[in-house]
């Protein structure tokens, strides 16, 4: 019935170019279209005429790369080739995806007397959306109510501030400030407490333009007030999946970087075997966080009842020097945005210290692609005007990240219906940050469930909780750097001018549970050449630190894994002619 | 409590420009202590393999490290107090009577602690410009480096950074890189610079393009950068005057490495956390003919503004050095305050792109020397004068002009006629440069 109504729909609206058959609950479109806004409309109109998901498999003839795309490990040629070994082990629990979902996963899963094989395709963890983000822990005041993203939003909110703690990185719940641009916004305060109320946000309030004013003086003038939410809270997106990661680690599970899933091999409706391009393992059960690949991995298992489709959000980063002029998280929807269910971006306070304008939210084909324009940097500019002394110029960099979404717009976590033993966390688009320790304790229990039937579970009684947060010398009293330098006097060697890392956080950041193997990863740990000179200083040192580290040539040194050297030899003499010391 | 070192002049960098300060402050017999984070004295020079330094203050030209021995032989002869790899963290100003400032300072090998000074010199140099800062788009793969830090692992390191690379920007560090890059056997595909001339010094455009083959396109430049983990090409595309992209012209260019030489800007984060205003024009602090910027700081060398010739950075080193030394020992003598001078503004009128020092203090005895930048090529020259109340003080004819290149004029501030309190850097150019 209603699969007729949208057959007739999309043949009015499309012709002929475009097909839609049911397919166990789901909607399958197939076919072909002129161009991507043409297959995002054809997805979107095919919400909610079946029991399932969308599956979009229209080609759009402007984009039709984007339908070959390919799931793989970055490898250099000729290296580690034919390794194999994983081949033939066997394990509880495989999480596939190192994001901040599967390190939550897997670090739940710690919890409990149970094997873990966490799976990840790049070099280092954190290496897609989970560092491509705004880093907000979201109040959950934005999630359409009765979602499972307002459900795990709200959740997660609630246990970031105690889970950080335990991971030793920084959690602050600045709040955000949602300002009410004219009359007609302010008079939408009775709706907006409505929802607010309906998704269980902790707290929220009314502040005066006069409020408002005292507590951010640089605010734009002609305000109408604010809609106040003081549980809105801020972390280091990477920081944190990293810590999520190494605690896993250091509490047994066995992480596995540059390893790609490749396929299932199943036995009646459960997977039997894990196929990965360094061998295949046994798993009692599966665990799908593949982020933006998340899909595919389904399609492995015969399960693919839904499609992602991405959106892509740039964000702009303030030099630290503006930190200063702003506390709150702050954004000024219009009216438009207001009602409808996007939250439209604006200004992030972040835990380092700088500002973050953004994210924009635009549909492009490429799970992977960041590239940055200037048509998005240009729709940043209107959240300037939120702050009277921000200025595009403060900008030091801008960056990129994707939305791995489905067209029902809503995460999926649950058991798989047709697999016996897979577990999806798909579909984890904004706010998947702030929403992942409750995904993963929802994920770690259905894994749980699955387990019981065929073993006996019982909790880690030697699970340690607490990581041991790496020494960052920047945050420290002088007499307690003191100390530390006099302990060891590479951390007096500072290496990153402007974010002011030593020598000895580099080299701490090496020797961490997890392997770091390149400039991006270190990066990722302890900052350096994040700062307003973008490494032009710190690169060469810190080279040389990973090179010393990994015992390999400084000419050897990735950016960020295989195939992305910074020199590609030594000079005709070998030497530096210069002069160093 | 952290261990608290005291002198008369405190420098911060040891560039050349902290180098000279530090050298002619301690030749007045200042207690001086050099600041310099890295392992070892020399600054940018140290990387500068290539010759051409030097020419102006001892008629040879030298090497970059060759020109700075010169200076670092004299400071290891002397009783400066050298700390390496010393990074300041933080500088404060005293409240009590008499100021000074003291440093937070952080080393490796003599721990964390103090340094206290009534003079501080502030010599920390210039940073490059990223692709970010100029807005280049596209991916962020490994490949894309400034031109500082391409000559840094050539010349450093003794590692190469590509096979085929593209330099965005002519100005001169772009141009010896091109230059390099082609003696160490990489192809440089060509040099891209947005204006319609080029930035960097006449002889390098000879010395490292022509003479190599190497192509320069002018008004073009790169505005997408693609390869996912490492450089697979650019598109380059042509500008308008006003620097605006012509839709149609871009063409993808393949390469493995992005070389940007875009611009330097003064290095001024002490500066601004010692609340300082900066110049907009100069991107430095203002300051006097000795490099006073008030209260007891003295910045000179890049940091101030960024200059073409090694040879003035150390001349306006010693001018900041010696007043830094005059400085703090009349604090010493006067018991806590050192009263300062009457002060004319120095402003720089139409065609020109700033003047530096912003201001001459009359009560400093000797020459004051003026440098300044002009905004557009003048083939033809000009002459420059400087004037006060209407008043020409003194005119010099220059046989050409051109924005990349500093030139300087030396005043008497005995010759400033009392009451007025600015003086006006004019240009009278020749009718073919008009318009
Ligand atoms: C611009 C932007 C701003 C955002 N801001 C916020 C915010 O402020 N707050 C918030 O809560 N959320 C925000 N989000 C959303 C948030 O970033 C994501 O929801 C979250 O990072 C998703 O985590 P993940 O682990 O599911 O995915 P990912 O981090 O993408 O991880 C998935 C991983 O799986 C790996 N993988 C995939 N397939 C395979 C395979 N076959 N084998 C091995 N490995 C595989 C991938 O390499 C990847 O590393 C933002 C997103 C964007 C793009
Ligand atoms: C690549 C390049 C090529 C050039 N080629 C020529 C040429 O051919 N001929 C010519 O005459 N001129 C040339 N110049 C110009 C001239 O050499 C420079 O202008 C000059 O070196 C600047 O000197 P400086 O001392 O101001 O700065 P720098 O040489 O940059 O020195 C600044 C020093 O301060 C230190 N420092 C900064 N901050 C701190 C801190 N917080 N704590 C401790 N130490 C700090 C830095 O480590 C550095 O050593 C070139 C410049 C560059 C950049």
């Amino acid at each position: 019935m209603k699969l007729d109504k949208l057959r007739s729909a999309l043949r009015k609206r499309f012709g002929d170019g475009v097909e839609a058959r049911e397919d166990r609950g789901s909607i399958v479109l197939e076919g072909q279209l002129p161009s991507w806004e043409a297959r995002l409309e054809a997805g979107s109109r095919a919400v909610g005429a079946g029991s399932r998901g969308v599956v979009n498999d229209i080609v759009a003839d402007d984009c039709a790369w984007a339908a070959s795309e390919r799931l793989d490990s970055p490898r250099d040629p000729g290296r580690d080739e034919g390794e194999k070994g994983l081949e033939g082990l066997s394990f509880d629990v495989a999480v596939i995806g190192g994001g901040v979902v599967g390190c939550a996963v897997a670090r739940e899963l710690a919890k409990w007397r149970v094997s873990t094989i966490l799976l990840e395709k790049e070099e280092d963890v954190a290496f897609h959306a989970s560092s491509r983000n705004d880093g907000m822990i979201h109040d959950g005041f934005a999630a359409r109510p009765g979602s499972l993203k307002a459900k795990f939003n709200i959740l997660g909110n609630r246990l970031w501030e105690a889970l950080a703690w335990e991971l030793g990185i920084e959690f602050r719940r600045p709040g955000s400030i949602v300002l009410f641009r004219n009359a007609a916004t302010q008079a939408l305060y009775p709706a907006f407490a409505a929802r607010a109320a309906m998704n269980h946000v902790d707290g929220w309030e009314y502040w005066s333009p006069r409020r408002v004013r005292a507590e951010e003086p640089n605010v734009c003038d002609g305000q109408h007030g604010a809609f106040f939410l003081p549980s809105a809270g801020v972390i280091s997106p990477y920081r944190a999946t990293v810590a999520l990661a190494e605690s896993a680690v250091m509490n047994g599970v066995r992480v596995e970087l540059g390893t790609c899933v490749k396929g299932f091999e199943k036995e009646g409706d459960r997977i039997a075997r894990v196929r990965t391009d360094r061998g295949d393992f046994r798993a009692s059960v599966v665990v799908n966080a593949a982020g933006n690949w998340a899909d595919v991995v389904a399609s492995f298992a015969d399960d693919r009842f839904f499609s992602l489709h991405q959106r892509r959000g740039t964000d702009m980063i303030l030099d630290s020097q503006a930190g200063g002029l702003q506390r709150h998280i702050m954004a000024m929807p219009s009216i438009m945005q207001a009602k409808s269910t996007t939250k439209g971006g604006g200004l992030v306070t972040t835990v380092e210290g700088n500002i973050l304008v953004g994210p924009t939210a635009t549909e492009l084909p490429g799970r992977e692609s960041y590239a940055t324009s200037t048509s998005e940097l240009r729709t940043l500019e209107r959240h300037f005007r939120i702050n009277r002394r921000l200025l595009p110029s403060m900008a030091i960099t801008y960056f990129a990240g994707v939305r791995a979404c489905t067209w029902e717009e809503d995460f999926i976590i649950e058991r798989s219906r047709r697999v016996a033993n897979l577990v999806h966390a798909a579909g984890i688009q904004s706010p998947g940050l702030a929403s992942a320790p409750a995904i993963a304790e929802e994920v770690a229990r259905i894994s749980l469930d699955v387990l019981c039937a065929t073993m006996k579970v019982s909790p880690n009684a030697s699970f340690v909780a607490v990581r041991d947060a790496p020494l960052e010398l920047r945050r420290l009293s002088l007499e307690e750097r003191a100390k530390a330098v006099s302990r060891n006097p590479s951390y007096g060697r500072i290496v990153c001018r402007c974010e002011e890392v030593s020598e000895g956080e580099i080299r701490d950041a090496m020797k961490s549970p997890l392997p770091v193997r390149s400039l991006d990863a270190v990066k990722r740990r302890a900052r350096p050449g994040m700062g307003r000179c973008h490494g032009g200083f710190c690169t060469p040192r810190v080279m040389e630190i990973v090179a010393d580290e990994l015992g390999i040539g400084i000419d050897e040194v990735t950016k960020k894994g295989p195939g992305s050297r910074i020199a590609v030899g030594m000079t005709k003499s070998g030497l530096g002619e210069g002069f160093r010391g | 409590m952290v261990d608290r070192k005291e002198y008369d002049v405190l420098v911060i960098g040891g560039g050349p420009a902290g180098l000279a300060a530090a050298l002619s402050a301690s030749g007045t017999g200042a207690r001086v202590g050099l600041i310099e984070r890295e392992e070892c004295l020399g600054g940018i020079l140290k990387q500068c393999v290539h010759d051409g330094f030097g020419l102006v203050r001892f008629g040879q030209m030298l090497s970059g490290p060759e020109y700075a021995r010169r200076f670092i032989d004299l400071v290891e002869g002397s009783d400066i107090a050298v700390h390496l790899e010393t990074f300041v963290h933080a500088a404060r100003r005293l409240a009590s009577a008499g100021g000074g400032y003291v440093l937070e300072c952080v080393s490796r090998d003599e721990g964390v602690f103090e340094a206290y000074a009534p003079a501080l010199v502030l010599a920390t140099g210039c940073r490059e410009r990223s692709d970010r800062q100029v807005f280049i788009h596209g991916d962020r793969p490994a490949g894309v480096l400034t031109a500082g830090l391409a000559q840094h692992l050539v010349n450093i390191e003794g590692v190469l950074p590509g096979r085929r690379a593209v330099i965005l920007g002519s100005g001169d560090i772009g141009l010896i890189m091109a230059r390099r890059l082609t003696l160490e056997g990489m192809e440089v595909e060509g040099v891209y610079e947005l204006k319609a001339e080029p930035s960097g010094l006449s002889r390098n455009l000879q010395q490292c393009l022509s003479d190599f083959g190497i192509p320069l396109h002018l008004l073009m430049t790169v505005v997408e950068i693609h390869g996912k983990r490492r450089v697979e090409a650019v598109t380059a595309a042509r500008v308008d005057l006003r620097g605006s992209v012509i839709a149609g012209s871009e063409r993808l260019v393949e390469c493995d490495t992005l070389v940007l030489s875009v611009g330097l800007i003064p290095e001024n984060e002490l500066a601004l956390s010692l609340g300082l205003g900066l110049d907009p024009s100069t991107k430095g602090p203002k300051v006097d003919q000795g490099g006073g910027a008030g209260e007891g700081i003295f910045v000179c060398g890049n940091a101030l503004h960024v200059n073409d010739l090694v040879d003035y950075v150390s001349e306006s080193g010693e001018a900041a050095g010696r007043d830094a030394a005059g400085h703090a020992l009349s604090i010493g003598a006067a018991g806590g305050t050192a009263a300062p001078g009457r002060r004319v503004a120095v402003k720089a009128g139409p065609g020109f792109l700033y003047a530096v020092p912003q201001f001459i203090d009359l009560s400093r005895p000797g020459p004051a020397v003026i440098y300044f930048r002009v905004n557009s090529t003048l083939r033809e020259g000009a002459r420059v004068s400087l004037s006060a109340a209407g008043e020409t003080l003194l005119g010099k004819r220059y046989p050409a002009l051109r924005p990349p290149e500093m030139e300087r004029l030396e005043i008497d501030p005995g010759r400033v006629p009392e009451g007025c309190d600015s003086l006006w850097l004019e240009l009278e150019r020749k009718e073919a440069d008009l318009g």
